[in-house]
């Protein structure tokens, strides 16, 4: 067959041929001889064939529903009676001349709509074209920061509307806290506002004392010349937010600020400057007691001497051989033997008499007849315990004891047989006064008190009827009252490291570390090696502690304070 | 002439300037002795903290100086040099300043924002030293806009000749045709990838589709085959350079924002000192 094919589309002739075949396949193939270049038409969408007699479309592949009356398979064409393949619509027209066996065309009437193309879809290329905004997200973060920590905060010390959201706010202006309070003012941390009262004022020192209310004074009258701690404030010293322990400042610039060159602060001051223990610290004071009270010896310059009224040579009882005693035997004493630590294991307990003397150092006075001892205190005391004892033994002592005591035979005069005449009585009791006396003078000038003490006649007394001061023991127990030494923290070191006492023959020696052997141990405040760095705070403590410091103090007139720095020298 | 990027500018000399004011600031650190401890009260923490919030300020300035092209104070390129080197010195400026006293608060704040945006910003420097290069080695002579072009050439040519096709294999075609997109969604411009590319899609499952295929459409399914090759190339190549340039991008996202909230936050900062002075 031979047909006239004509396909169009929108109205226009797209293109016009005769096509002559067998039969006529009907799609997009380009093989095909209707060829319908749409991707809406089956690659092989049906057929056009003519057998005896008309045209026949069948269709070809499976689901390309392409007849007008859908279930049929094949459809008689005819003119005046289009079918549709897929956008186009097929009709049969009568052969245009007689060459054609008939004309078929083709309209599209549903035309493929323009594919858009990659550039169009794609209008997102950039971050900014999604929505995302640099701007926005900085405003929005920046108020939020601005709400939370500053608005929100603020209310209860600016007295904002909202100043009692603020307090109970989890974001309150407990997130201003610059550092942990120390432990005693833990409490009041989540209360900003028990300390810091007014906005954008330092805390007063009367915030303070509100609580603190019974602190006294730092510092002793005498040390504070008037305008030398002026401005300072509670917080000058003593900082918070600064750690649970930190209480004040323990730096050596908070002492040396004053004590490099202390004359030029106050005229009047008595210690001499100080700036860092290593390099530049005076020699050690110590504290001696005197006649005219304590006085301060400084070491190196002065040449201490203890003034105790004792009879004390260490080298003695230190002897590396030992000691006679008449309980123990030899024995080899130490020096915690005496001096035993005190409670707190800081410093040492008085050396007593009683506890650590007597055992070997016995007040017996007549130790050929009895083991008694004289109580140790009052000389009169002693005395009178002498006199009983003697007249005690004139009146009731045995032969053997009598004979002992007064070196003539005889006995108590109560044991005699028969009334006592006058003149026995009277020689009984001369014999017992005399050697009563005789005892007690051998045992305060040379056997016993005098061992250890400072024995004088009293003067005034015959010789006859003497009297006997012993001089008051001043042993020195608070040998730096300024320095806050404690042994506890020296266990490893010997006694003797500090303490030489192994060859001092006198009580009047001075055993206490110079502040060379301090240094052997103990740094300045820099650190050094093989040195315990040590600043000012190791050993000091801020001026007097009696006199916590107190910012309304004034000095009722210069001269009294200069006049107690006299005083204290 | 060798380029010379904003880090060499006018032979390092912000570079120097930075490093000397480092080195100032950790010599007086060291040299001062605090009472207590170092912190951002002392008089070395006051100094520290003001020449800090003024490094900011001058910092956040450069927003300002960069938008105004009629400016004749430096160039804008010693403006970033200076902007990069002082703002990394910044770091040590601020570090030292807080005396290494950290905490749960606006102070700490102020600070860690201060590292995330110093740290931004260098993401943001190493971005600009590598991306560049890698947007050259990517698109070569090409542009954007030209491979744009070429896929729609390619498209046309592709759509010819999938017409002689068969339906499964045309709806491969076809989903690549109607379906392929570039960008258009956060993490497709950020990872430079399509997971759901209909042209991937299509190249993939070519071969499954196209194997029946004989003769003259076996031809053609080559022919087509190599045109969604090619058209899939030049989707990769555009998509790594979006990928380039929403990297370029991207940092400043958080760098900026950043920046205003550790301005807010410095802000809150030297209020809360103040306030509870």
């Amino acid at each position: 067959m031979k047909v006239l094919l004509t396909i169009r589309a929108g109205g226009r002739v797209q293109s016009k041929k005769p096509v002559s075949a067998d039969w006529l396949r009907v799609g997009r193939n380009a093989s095909c001889e209707i060829h319908l270049p749409d991707p809406r038409v089956a690659l092989e969408q049906g057929m056009v064939t003519r057998p005896d007699e008309g045209f026949m479309y069948v269709a070809g592949e499976a689901g390309a529903s392409d007849i007008s009356r859908k279930g049929v398979r094949q459809v008689r064409l005819a003119p005046g009676e289009p079918v549709d393949i897929g956008p186009y619509r097929m009709e049969l027209l009568p052969p245009p001349s007689a060459d054609y066996d008939a004309a078929i065309q083709l309209d599209l009437v549903r035309p493929l709509e323009a594919a858009s193309d990659l550039a169009t879809r794609s209008s997102q290329l950039t971050l900014g074209s999604l929505g995302l905004t640099k701007r926005g997200a900085a405003w929005l973060w920046a108020l939020i920061v601005l709400g939370l920590f500053v608005a929100l905060p603020s209310g209860r010390v600016l007295d904002l509307p909202w100043r009692d959201a603020a307090k109970v706010s989890t974001f309150g202006d407990r997130f201003w806290n610059p550092g942990p309070l120390m432990l005693a003012h833990q409490p009041i941390a989540q209360d900003c506002g028990a300390c810091h009262e007014t906005a954008f004022e330092r805390v007063k020192d009367r915030t303070c004392l509100e609580c603190h209310a019974r602190i006294g004074k730092h510092l002793a009258p005498h040390a504070q010349p008037a305008g030398l701690f002026e401005g300072a404030r509670c917080a000058s010293c003593h900082r918070e937010h600064k750690g649970v322990k930190a209480t004040h400042r323990d730096d050596d610039g908070f002492c040396v600020a004053c004590h490099r060159d202390l004359r030029s602060r106050s005229a009047g001051a008595a210690a001499l400057d100080a700036s860092d223990f290593a390099r530049d610290h005076p020699a050690f004071r110590l504290s001696l007691p005197g006649e005219a009270g304590v006085r301060r010896v400084r070491m190196g310059v002065d040449a201490p001497v203890e003034a105790s009224n004792l009879t004390f040579p260490h080298d003695v009882h230190l002897a590396p051989e030992g000691v006679r005693s008449p309980v123990q035997g030899r024995m080899k004493l130490e020096c915690r033997g005496c001096h035993q630590p005190d409670a707190a294991r800081q410093g040492f307990l008085p050396v007593s008499m009683a506890k650590h003397c007597q055992e070997c150092h016995a007040l017996q006075f007549e130790p050929a007849v009895t083991a008694r001892e004289v109580p140790h205190g009052k000389v009169s005391d002693a005395l009178v315990v002498i006199e009983e004892f003697y007249a005690n033994l004139a009146l009731q002592g045995v032969p053997d004891s009598f004979r002992k005591a007064f070196g003539v035979p005889g006995e108590g005069l109560l044991r005699r047989v028969g009334e006592p005449t006058p003149s026995e009585r009277e020689s009984a009791l001369k014999l017992a006064q005399r050697k009563a006396r005789q005892v007690g003078e051998e045992m305060l000038e040379v056997r016993v008190c005098k061992t250890c003490h400072a024995v004088t006649r009293a003067p005034g007394h015959s010789p006859a009827t003497p009297e006997w001061r012993i001089a008051p023991v001043r042993a020195s127990t608070e040998w730096m009252p300024q320095a806050r030494f404690s042994h506890r923290a020296h266990p490893h070191v010997k006694c003797a490291e500090c303490h030489d006492v192994a060859t001092s023959k006198r009580s009047a020696d001075v055993a206490m570390p110079s502040i060379k052997t301090c240094r052997g141990c103990h740094g300045g405040s820099r650190p050094a090696e093989g040195r315990i760095t040590s600043n000012c705070l190791l050993c000091h403590g801020f001026h007097d502690t009696r006199y916590p410091w107190d910012p309304l103090f004034t000095p009722r007139s210069p001269q009294r304070a200069s006049g107690r720095v006299a005083d204290a020298r | 002439m060798r380029h010379r990027s904003i880090l060499e500018y006018a032979q390092f000399r912000w570079f120097k300037g930075a490093v000397a004011l480092t080195c100032l600031a950790a010599a007086a650190y060291l040299w001062h002795d605090p009472p207590l401890k170092p912190y951002g009260g002392t008089w070395l923490g006051y100094t520290l903290g003001t020449i800090g919030a003024v490094l900011i300020l001058w910092l956040l300035w450069y927003g300002v100086r960069k938008r105004r092209y009629r400016s004749t104070s430096g160039t804008v390129q010693g403006w970033l040099s200076a902007h990069v080197y002082l703002g990394t010195a910044l770091v040590v400026i601020v570090t030292l300043h807080t005396g290494f006293e950290l905490g749960w608060n606006v102070h700490t704040l102020a600070y860690l924002l201060m590292l995330a945006v110093v740290g931004t910003g260098l993401y943001g420097v190493f971005l600009y030293l590598r991306v560049p290069r890698a947007m050259t080695e990517n698109l070569g002579v090409e542009t954007q806009a030209g491979i744009l072009l070429k896929v729609n050439d390619l498209d046309r040519e592709i759509r010819a000749k999938a017409l002689s096709l068969p339906d499964s294999v045309l709806a491969l075609v076809d989903a690549s045709l109607k379906g392929t997109r570039l960008g258009g969604s956060f993490s497709r411009l950020v990872t430079g990838r399509d997971p759901s590319c209909p042209t991937a899609a299509a190249v993939t499952r070519w071969a499954e589709a196209s194997r029946r295929l004989t003769g003259d459409a076996a031809k053609v399914g080559k022919e087509t085959y190599a045109l969604l090759l090619r058209k899939q190339q030049l989707l990769e190549q555009a998509r790594r350079d979006l990928r380039h340039k929403a990297l370029l991008d991207l940092w400043l996202y958080f760098h900026v924002p950043l920046a205003f909230m550790l301005l807010a936050a410095l802000v809150a900062h030297v209020v809360a000192v103040f306030i509870y002075w």
